[in-house]
């Protein structure tokens, strides 16, 4: 068993250590050099060269990783921080910190600041539905199965498929007309600030329901095919992606919300901050996934 | 030094203006006050009652919270904001001078000023009666390190645009250009030109007459703030506003709590909370209708009908000088031949974009800026649409083909990008072939002054000449297209030294006149603006420039 714990978890750093060469070669390889992006697409090219010269962007591409992840492990100080740079920019953390990943060029802060609350925010999110998704899904799959073939299996199956096929975009606004524009029983956007009569859980009711209809039904077609043999991962999968979504139309201040801006805006260290986490969330499930599947299935125990 | 108040030579001039119908009652009023008369006469004077505080909805009451949604991002330098920070930063900080919803200048942190007659020296007194938060004293070394931070050029605050005729000189700082021009820069034209005479009073002694300086003062850069907090503003700064920041968590929440020892009137409401809510008007909008937020200070154009229709909310509306124009930045090609430019503007038919684009929320833009609103505005021939001409003149400046462009806009307000797509629909007829290229508003404030093309929104002015200064003055930080005619420059000094409104007047013309043949921008529509606001708060008046005084309001439950 101990074997097959440590097996999974190797398996884990290598999936992690590969993502994360593929996002950093990702933002690499996206149009302009890194201090271009860092000083924005319309910085003269002085002002770049100085920078470029700075950073020594022109050592190889694994070099460049390895002092990337220098810094993010907090090995090394972030050359950023340096005063004579004239970026003014500055952490109270200091330039060497486990879990430094850098400027957000967006915010004007350190990716730190921000990032740790909105995956707090985020998580809240995911982990609500999830608690509200996992023993639904579980009970409308068992009754579908249980009753294949029949009226009521056909009614779940049919509502399922209707119900994945929608966009979480459209049932959240449609969802948000029906409750908080026409009928008023329910906040139409969720900041999570308090305040009028709206209390923070209020603001969690549309946005989970969004989610729970479609992973919901995407997920109890599983259960009906395979009883209860389902594993954390499509759940997860499908909860990730969902929460992109909804977190921007009910301006819900999560890692989604956040990683879609700053990939519009090009902010490089969020993106690759937030897109780790998202694959260290994404490992983490599997593994969590695979342990206790092993916990439970005897044939994989004793293999 | 000889004084207004001495002589009056320029309100008997302003008089005979008035009884010869060369100047309107409101006009007066503004020129008046801005000489110094104070507000009250000068209303009087023109037979004309002054706004009174009373008003019809009841007497202020204290207490409550109200609540905004508003875009939160870097607020730390208030001396160059640009992109609204100035909305919620002016319940907080203060300026010297404040124009108000009638479009006249009254002081604020000032208690009165004075122009000499020639209207090269104000000298300005500060009230006695303000404090700051921390319990100082305010005083003229406040104003003048604030002038003198905002004018630095290396500050990068759009105010040297405004005062550099007035109060300061270029010069060459070493080293040349791309190219080969030597270098240039801006400095006070004298060591005295910001003069202390006494701990509260300034004085400002300017190289030319400018006759709009207290209209300039409360340009919205031109916050004061504690020197010792060396020029970065954030939770906790000190300030002599109404309002001080307890909280700000950028791109979600801030928090402002009234001041119980403000030097002024109000405030009633005791908390401002602005919340981010992103740039999705339907969030807003969804917002408002579940009483989450009790106003929406930028209501989109999209959602107006809807948020019309909302029994909780009001809406309000401001026929203003706001604009939007797409600007071609003149040391690019192929916008640095001044033939290419005219025919961006001859392609375009303003009528059609203002229907197509706004739904016929405003009026017609005129390529320079100075509109009808505008007390100072002239009216010139305009642009009609002429795809020949347009085309005549692409093949003269070397195109017969056309030219492509790429066009960079903000991807919110909807409104933005419905006139350009409206617009890049008209060029195409003239063989003028652009691109959309939509990015977050936050980044298009990093690349406004950078790209060959852009669209960038101007909120209204007072005054037209104020947008001409900030937009086309040689070296002017706001100066987006890096237009630079020194006939333009000098025309423009010219114009902000005179009182006479017919002289004036003529010269904005000549102004106007140059910017459409050379001018570096194709402004097609002028629109209205909107708020929305729960109907529970009381005395809001839409101001044109949407510059609110939280603290002049108050909530009433129903």
């Amino acid at each position: 068993m101990t074997r097959f714990i440590l097996r999974r978890l190797a398996s884990a750093l290598f999936t992690m250590v590969a993502a994360s060469l593929i996002v950093f070669v990702l933002v690499e390889a996206s149009p302009g050099n890194v201090a271009r992006k860092t000083l924005g697409p319309f910085a003269s090219d002085e002002q770049v060269q100085i920078l470029y010269e700075r950073l020594q962007l022109n050592d190889s591409l694994i070099v460049r990783y390895g002092r990337w992840l220098g810094i993010i492990t907090g090995l090394r100080a972030d050359p950023l921080q340096n005063p004579s740079l004239g970026l003014k920019f500055h952490d109270r953390r200091g330039d060497r910190y486990v879990g430094n990943f850098g400027f957000s060029t967006m915010m004007k802060i350190p990716v730190a600041d921000v990032i740790w609350q909105r995956l707090a925010n985020s998580a809240a999110l995911a982990g609500l539905a999830f608690l509200v998704i996992v023993p639904l899904a579980i009970a409308i799959g068992i009754l579908a199965g249980l009753n294949a073939g029949r009226p009521l299996d056909r009614a779940i199956t049919t509502l399922s498929t209707v119900f994945a096929s929608i966009p979480e975009f459209a049932s959240a606004v449609l969802l948000m007309s029906l409750f908080a524009v026409w009928l008023g029983w329910l906040p139409g956007t969720s900041p999570l600030q308090a305040g009028g009569f709206w209390p923070i859980y209020s603001q969690f009711v549309l946005p989970v329901t969004v989610l729970t209809l479609y992973v919901t039904a995407y997920v109890a077609r599983f259960v009906r095919a395979s009883m209860i043999e389902v594993m954390a991962t499509p759940y997860v999968r499908t909860l990730m992606s969902g929460v992109v979504v909804t977190e921007v139309v009910f301006a819900y201040p999560g890692l989604g919300r956040l990683l879609l801006e700053t990939a519009l805006f090009g902010d490089i260290a969020l993106i690759e901050a937030a897109t780790l986490i998202a694959v260290l969330i994404a490992v983490a499930t599997q593994l969590a996934g695979d342990i206790g599947y092993m916990l439970l299935n005897p044939r994989i125990r004793f293999a | 030094m000889p004084k207004l108040k001495d002589h009056h030579s320029h309100l008997i001039q302003l008089r005979r203006e008035l009884s010869g119908g060369r100047l309107d009652r409101r006009g007066f009023v503004r020129i008046a006050t801005l000489l110094g008369i104070g507000a009250t006469a000068a209303y009087s004077m023109a037979g004309l009652v002054a706004p009174s505080v009373a008003t019809a909805q009841g007497q202020p009451r204290k207490g409550g919270r109200l609540r905004l949604a508003l875009r939160l991002g870097d607020i730390s330098d208030p001396h160059t904001y640009s992109w609204g920070q100035d909305m919620f930063a002016r319940s907080a900080l203060e300026q010297l001078t404040i124009t108000g919803v009638d479009n006249v200048t009254r002081p604020l942190l000032l208690e009165r000023w004075e122009a000499s007659a020639d209207l090269k020296t104000w000298t300005l007194h500060l009230r006695k009666d303000v404090k700051w938060m921390s319990g100082r004293e305010f005083v003229a070394d406040d104003v003048i390190w604030n002038l003198k931070r905002a004018l630095d050029p290396a500050t990068g605050s759009a105010t040297v645009g405004l005062f550099s005729g007035f109060l300061l000189e270029q010069y060459q700082s070493g080293g040349t250009d791309a190219s080969g021009k030597p270098k240039t820069s801006q400095r006070l034209w004298d060591a005295n030109a910001i003069e202390r005479v006494d701990s509260h009073t300034v004085r400002l002694n300017g190289r030319n007459p400018l006759l709009a300086v207290p209209e300039h003062l409360y340009h919205k850069q031109l916050f004061i703030m504690d020197p010792e907090d060396g020029g970065v503003f954030k939770a906790g700064s000190n300030v002599t506003g109404p309002y001080e920041i307890v909280e700000y968590r950028q791109g979600q929440r801030c928090l402002m709590k009234a001041r119980a020892d403000y030097w002024g009137g109000g405030p009633y409401i005791q908390e401002l909370e602005l919340i981010d809510l992103g740039d999705d008007p339907n969030a807003h909008l969804a917002a408002l209708a579940s009483n989450q937020i009790d106003g929406w200070p930028w209501l989109d154009n999209v959602t107006l009908d809807a948020a019309r229709r909302l029994p909780n909310v009001a809406v309000y509306e401001a026929q203003t000088a706001n604009t939007g124009a797409a600007r071609m930045r003149v040391t690019e090609k192929p916008f640095d031949d001044p033939r290419v430019r005219k025919a961006m503007r001859l392609a375009i038919d303003n009528t059609a974009i203002l229907k197509l684009g706004l739904g016929g929320l405003g009026y017609e833009g005129e390529h320079h800026l100075v509109a009808k609103v505008h007390p100072d505005y002239a009216k010139v021939e305009p642009l009609k649409r002429d795809i020949a001409q347009a085309k005549r003149l692409l093949a003269e400046a070397g195109h017969p083909d056309g030219i492509d462009a790429k066009i960079y806009l903000k991807a919110s307000p909807a409104w933005e990008g419905q006139v350009v797509q409206s617009m890049i629909e008209q060029w195409k007829e003239a063989g003028i072939r652009v691109q959309m290229n939509p990015v977050p508003a936050a980044q298009y404030w990093e690349i406004w002054k950078k790209v060959p093309l852009g669209f960038t929104d101007w909120n209204h002015r007072p005054l037209g000449i104020m947008l001409l200064g900030l937009c086309f003055r040689d070296g002017g930080a706001w100066n987006e297209s890096g237009y630079s005619n020194a006939e333009f420059d000098q025309i423009l000094i010219k114009a902000e030294g005179t009182l006479d409104a017919e002289k004036r007047r003529e010269y904005i013309a000549q102004l106007e006149k140059i910017l459409l043949e050379d001018g570096p921008i194709v402004q097609p529509i002028y629109r209205s603006i909107f708020s929305a606001y729960s109907k529970k708060l009381k005395n809001f008046k839409m101001h044109p420039t949407n510059y609110n005084y939280y603290k002049d309001y108050w909530i009433e439950e129903s």
